[in-house]
């Protein structure tokens, strides 16, 4: 029995759900805001009522869908500007609330019809990392290789990726430069470099600290706030660097540019600021912005490296560099080793709260729009 | 008064030395007592944390340690950078008893009071803007920000990842508008007030972190903000200084200037000049301090 007919036959309650949904023909270039108003059970999705409106209202509604259970990866829409699995919102918070979301396609890909965009720049950048395991042999030993539980765990939450797209629809660095690898690639070249079975590491490695890689990373963060799976690929793009910088891959300006943090942090305590030009660009392009140096020197925003100046107790801080280096917890390992942690503040996250955690159930009013006052869009 | 352990960060003592000098003179008009920490180093603004994590996890446990050998439960930020990192560092150490045992072994080789897990990271944004500091707030704001049109700009790590900042909704912030209308300002509204400055590729991608960097400037241009107010210093030096680079690039004028949060503050509540140093600024505060006083 089909959802409609359910409902037809007054098996659920039901609520009224409003939204404004995008249209959009790429055939014609039209763009249209179009009202719904609709009758659904009160459990339904934000894909529920899709479904519905495709049912019973507009046929021509355009829209992804397979699994309905946040696994295939298919129904990644922006709801509120923020992107978001439709099967995986409920529709009852935000008609409890008054509430009217807009539904509109993500972001970062060209829309194809509606809500359905063109995923082919995103496989192409994923296929980029190479996604699949290099074993560095041909023939397949006699004797079954063990992974263990452990080894695995290092990739455990790159491996949860659905590859729907959420990470890249609000992804500053793409919005700014489309040829940036991205989040959801560069958690799958993760998923590949920390994999104990792969033996290309190095090569990988390399590849990914080309220009559009790990290094154009602007730590914006919006793709862990969005990823539906807790992938956290600005943490798996940390991870890339760390296990670089170990490799000792670092020509990258990116690379060298973390490096003289953790020199100004062992020599001085506080960041040499002055000279991190140079240390990242290199001295001739440091050269070249002497005239923009020049405004900024005048105005104290270039302070000079000599004296430096040295935090107290900064023997402390190179002792703890010396230390930690011999304890085998570079790369990165020095990030997994939190992964415990982190993964409690997940299970805890919902009960523990309260409110402005920024659910997507809050959804309120699309970013940018005048905020409402109290935590999480109270009145 | 409410005494915070005060972590000032890189760029307070050294290139936005007003934004320390804004903070250490408002702090008493808010309530809050400021007990510099002296025996800190860089947070490693995300670079170290990338480059050597496991450093960084014990440079921020350190900072931490001093934090909570104040006494205080609280220790407070003024850079959305210092705030997510010293965050992001307290939760794992917090819960995760093993390591914590590891990491307070390691400082007590070097010297440093292990950490118990007993401190609060919280940025002045977040003292301010509801309960006790909120009320102090008003009161000290008397000169006012009236006719000014304000464009808040909160940045990223301030707000993401929620799940470790988690004081008001990443996609719909309050915080900002709130301390704004409590000046007696009036704040204005545009999209890219919740994204990214571009400042941690500014030097390694300039070309992409212009791309970003012009949004907020020209949308808070078009709403007609007479100034944009940020409580991250990493903000205020590509938001201000980078400004002149955007101009350049694009032959365009935005001469948008920007305040830090203190400064906003500050501006309302009186500070004195010495203390707010304007002169620091590259994009010059004279018309915005012109149209205030006619």
């Amino acid at each position: 029995m089909s959802l409609t007919e359910s409902i037809v036959r007054s098996e659920y309650a039901t609520m009224t759900v409003a939204l404004k949904i995008w249209r959009f023909d790429a055939s014609t270039g039209e763009r249209e805001l179009k009202d719904y108003e609709l009758e659904a059970p009160e459990w339904a999705c934000l894909l529920d009522v899709l479904d519905l409106i495709k049912d019973k209202v507009d046929g021509s509604l355009a829209y992804r869908k397979s699994c309905r259970m946040m696994i295939c990866g298919s129904c990644g829409m922006r709801m509120d500007g923020a992107a978001v699995l439709a099967c995986k919102e409920r529709m009852k918070p935000i008609v409890d609330r008054g509430h009217v979301p807009v539904i509109s396609a993500m972001g970062n890909l060209p829309i194809v019809r509606d809500l359905v965009v063109d995923m082919g720049p995103f496989w192409n950048k994923i296929k980029a990392v190479k996604p699949w395991l290099d074993p560095g042999y041909d023939e397949v030993a006699e004797k079954e290789r063990i992974v263990s539980q452990q080894a695995m765990n290092v990739i455990h939450k790159e491996a949860l990726c659905i590859m729907c797209g959420c990470c890249v629809s609000e992804c500053n660095s793409m919005e700014s430069d489309p040829d940036f690898l991205g989040p959801a690639a560069l958690a799958k070249g993760f998923r590949m470099v920390g994999d104990p079975r792969d033996q290309a590491e190095v090569e990988r490695l390399n590849d990914l600290n080309e220009e559009h890689g790990i290094w154009d990373c602007t730590r914006c963060y919006f793709c862990n706030e969005r990823c539906p799976k807790g992938v956290d690929p600005r943490d798996a793009i940390a991870k890339l660097g760390a296990e670089s910088v170990k490799q000792g891959i670092d020509h990258d300006m990116g690379a060298k540019h973390a490096k003289w943090f953790v020199t100004s942090a062992k020599t001085t305590g506080w960041l040499r600021e002055t000279e991190l030009v140079p240390k990242t660009q290199g001295v001739v392009s440091a050269i070249k912005q002497t005239k923009f140096a020049l405004k900024l020197f005048r105005h104290g925003k270039v302070p000079l490296p000599f004296p430096p100046h040295v935090a107290e107790g900064v023997e402390e801080s190179r002792a703890l560099y010396d230390l930690v280096r011999t304890q085998d917890r570079r790369g990165a390992l020095g990030i997994v080793q939190g992964e415990r942690a982190l993964a409690k503040i997940d299970q805890e996250h919902p009960e523990g709260s309260g409110s402005g955690w920024g659910s997507r159930a809050q959804a309120d009013i699309t970013p940018g729009e005048r905020p409402t006052r109290g935590k999480g869009g109270e009145a | 008064m409410k005494k915070v352990a005060y972590y000032k960060g890189c760029l307070a003592a050294l290139s936005a030395k007003e934004l320390d000098s804004a903070t250490q003179a408002l702090a008493p008009r808010v309530g809050l007592e400021l007990e510099e920490l002296e025996s800190v180093t860089c947070c490693g603004a995300g670079d170290i944390h990338e480059a050597e994590p496991d450093y960084y996890l014990h440079l921020n446990a350190r900072i931490l340690a001093y934090g909570e050998a104040t006494g205080s439960d609280t220790l407070m930020t003024v850079c959305n950078v210092c705030t997510l990192n010293l965050r992001q560092a307290n939760f794992t150490l917090q819960k995760d008893d093993d390591l914590r045992e590891r990491v307070n072994r390691n400082l007590e080789a070097v010297g440093v009071p292990p950490y118990s897990g007993g401190i609060e990271v919280k940025h002045l944004l977040w003292m301010i803007a509801e309960g006790e500091g909120y009320e102090a707030l008003k009161q000290a704001a008397h000169k006012g920000l009236k006719g000014l049109k304000i464009a808040p700009f909160y940045g990223c790590q301030i707000l993401r990842p929620s799940k470790l900042l988690g004081f008001e909704d990443p996609d719909r912030p309050w915080s900002l508008e709130a301390i704004i209308e409590a000046c007696g300002g009036e704040p204005v509204d545009y999209p890219a007030k919740i994204k990214c400055c571009g400042f941690p590729i500014i030097q390694a991608r300039e070309e992409t972190a212009l791309g970003e960097l012009i949004q907020p400037i020209e949308q808070a241009m078009e709403a007609g903000a007479d100034a944009m107010v940020t409580p991250c210093p990493l903000c205020h030096l590509s938001l201000d200084a980078w400004q002149q680079k955007l101009e350049a690039s694009t032959g365009r004028s935005f001469q948008m200037p920007i305040l830090h949060l203190s400064q906003l503050i500050g501006v309302a509540a009186g500070l004195e000049d010495s203390e707010l140093k304007f002169k620091r600024h590259v994009v010059p505060m004279t018309p915005v301090l012109e149209k205030l006083e006619a």
